[in-house]
């Protein structure tokens, strides 16, 4: 079943073109990377796919859910963690994942039990009743996934997840989004060759706005000729700008 | 409702965390108290100078106070948006009418509490200097100004939404400026002529501070109700003006 469909899915910005009409799906359950250079595209993808951008052409659905014609169904089922931390800074982490929790309308109880779930999966006991500004950058990025997540969405969408974090916190945030994997629908957007590797079912190479390959690594692979995905993004990129591909 | 609450309670914490909000809202206005009340005190009775009299101090240095809160407000709209809260907020079910109350309400509270404190504090400095306010009266100066912090709660709004967090306090600032001194803090506008005194008069500041001082000396005569239906209809114009604003930015930038 289809968590995300996009279908010649386009966004110009005056004489820019971001996205380049592209097709993709992401099946229930999937975690499905959206691997690029800066500049690619993928941020602009996830703007579009979370009701935060209007696609110029084209169009995409989450969980059968249109995003330009009913929104507000799309906004009520996504969750979505953006490249940089979008916490409260002068909150604590608890009161942080409450306020998402009261603004998806959780009663009390449920609200409690979420928080408790949350820092269940992603080891924030230490932390909760710290304010959000004195905590690490691995920290943040945990509370923001945690504060995404929260709302008990059907497709979770992470931005650049571990963006400027160390080795340690990075790994640590990986083992996380494992955890979450084959529960919930997750697409995530990285540079990260290794992350992208590492965590996703599926993978797509975003060049200059367009996906140039999509598949599993082993399917990437093939179409490169490649061992690994560094080796198969060069190659891609290299055929893409031959325009072998 | 939930959500605007919800959003609200978050603002109000953000504000009553950060000290700022106590240095500019609630210590600085009372220096001044404090200050301009020894000024007075230095000033020989002869002068015949009263606007440094605490009956006419006291509801002044409440609308200068009232003016930082415009600051506050700017300040929280303009610093979400330069960050990535709002986005994630903007992707959820949260509405433009969510966002407007949820900024609107916390810093009405805030400005509420500050006239308050303001006019309390007036109350032991007449103690202190000799001229007793009445205390109804002071308590009367709070709903007199309710108009005219609408009026600064709205202009910043509209300048959090329009500008940077850079750029609105150094705006802010200006109109913080005007607002003393066209509001006739810090001289009396009743004893000028001229252009300065057409300004005072048309620009809803003076009219705030002249609601308060008539509401301290509880004079509920026509004076006052033209002074309270000038800052309201300016609160009015502001207030839809920076709704409309923030309505189109959050389109624009959804779109």
């Amino acid at each position: 079943m289809k968590a995300v469909e996009a279908v010649k899915l386009t966004k110009k910005y005056k004489t820019k073109t971001a996205v380049d009409g592209i097709d993709f799906h992401v099946e229930k359950g999937e975690l499905f990377a959206l691997l690029g250079v800066n500049g690619a595209g993928k941020t602009t993808t996830i703007r579009m796919l979370t009701c935060l951008s209007k696609p110029t052409s084209g169009s995409a659905e989450v969980c059968g859910h249109n995003t330009l014609t009913e929104s507000e169904d799309v906004k009520r089922i996504i969750g979505i963690s953006p490249q940089d931390t979008a916490i409260a800074e002068n909150l604590t982490i608890k009161e942080n994942l409450q306020l998402v929790c009261r603004i998806y309308g959780f009663d009390k109880d449920k609200t409690t039990a979420k928080i408790n779930e949350m820092t269940d999966i992603f080891g924030l006991s230490e932390v909760l009743n710290d304010r959000a500004k004195t905590l690490s950058g691995g920290w943040k990025r945990k509370l923001s996934i945690a504060m995404a997540l929260i709302s008990e969405p059907e497709v979770l969408f992470l931005d650049e997840p571990t963006l400027g974090l160390d080795v340690l916190a990075r790994r640590e945030l990986w083992r996380a989004i494992e955890a979450l994997k084959g529960k919930i629908t997750i697409i995530l957007t990285t540079h990260y060759m290794e992350e992208a590797e590492s965590l996703s079912d599926r993978i797509a190479i975003m060049l200059g706005g367009r996906i140039a390959a999509m598949g599993t690594l082993s399917e990437i692979e093939q179409i490169a000729g490649e061992e690994g995905l560094e080796a198969s993004f060069v190659k891609i990129a290299d055929m893409v700008g031959k325009g072998e591909l | 409702m939930n959500r605007c609450m919800a959003f609200a309670i978050r603002n109000l914490k953000e504000l009553l965390r950060d000290p700022l909000s106590y240095i500019f809202c609630l210590g600085f206005p009372l220096i001044m108290l404090v200050v301009m009340s020894v000024v007075n005190s230095s000033i020989p009775e002869e002068a015949g100078m009263t606007i440094f009299r605490i009956d006419n101090l006291g509801p002044g240095i409440a609308v200068f106070g009232l003016s930082f809160v415009m600051l506050f407000t700017c300040l929280s709209v303009s610093k979400d948006r330069s960050g990535s809260f709002l986005v994630r907020l903007y992707a959820s079910p949260m509405r433009s009418a969510d966002f407007i109350l949820g900024y609107l309400l916390p810093v009405f509270i805030l400005a509420v509490a500050q006239s308050l404190i303001t006019m309390l504090c007036a109350l032991i400095v007449g103690l202190v200097t000799d001229i007793k306010l009445d205390i109804l009266g002071a308590l009367a100066v709070v709903p007199a100004l309710v108009p005219l912090g609408i009026f600064f709660i709205s202009t910043g709004l509209l300048f959090g939404t329009l500008f940077s967090e850079k750029a609105s306090p150094g705006l802010c600032s200006i109109i913080i400026s005007l607002s003393a001194f066209l509001g006739g803090v810090w001289f009396d506008v009743e004893g000028i002529d001229g252009v300065l005194a057409d300004i005072c008069n048309v620009l809803p500041f003076y009219h705030g501070t002249k609601a308060a001082r008539a509401a301290l000396a509880l004079d509920f005569s026509g004076d006052f109700w033209i002074s309270i239906a000038i800052s309201a209809a300016y609160a009015l114009v502001m207030t839809v003006l920076s709704i409309l604003i923030f309505k189109k930015k959050m389109r624009a930038d959804l779109s």
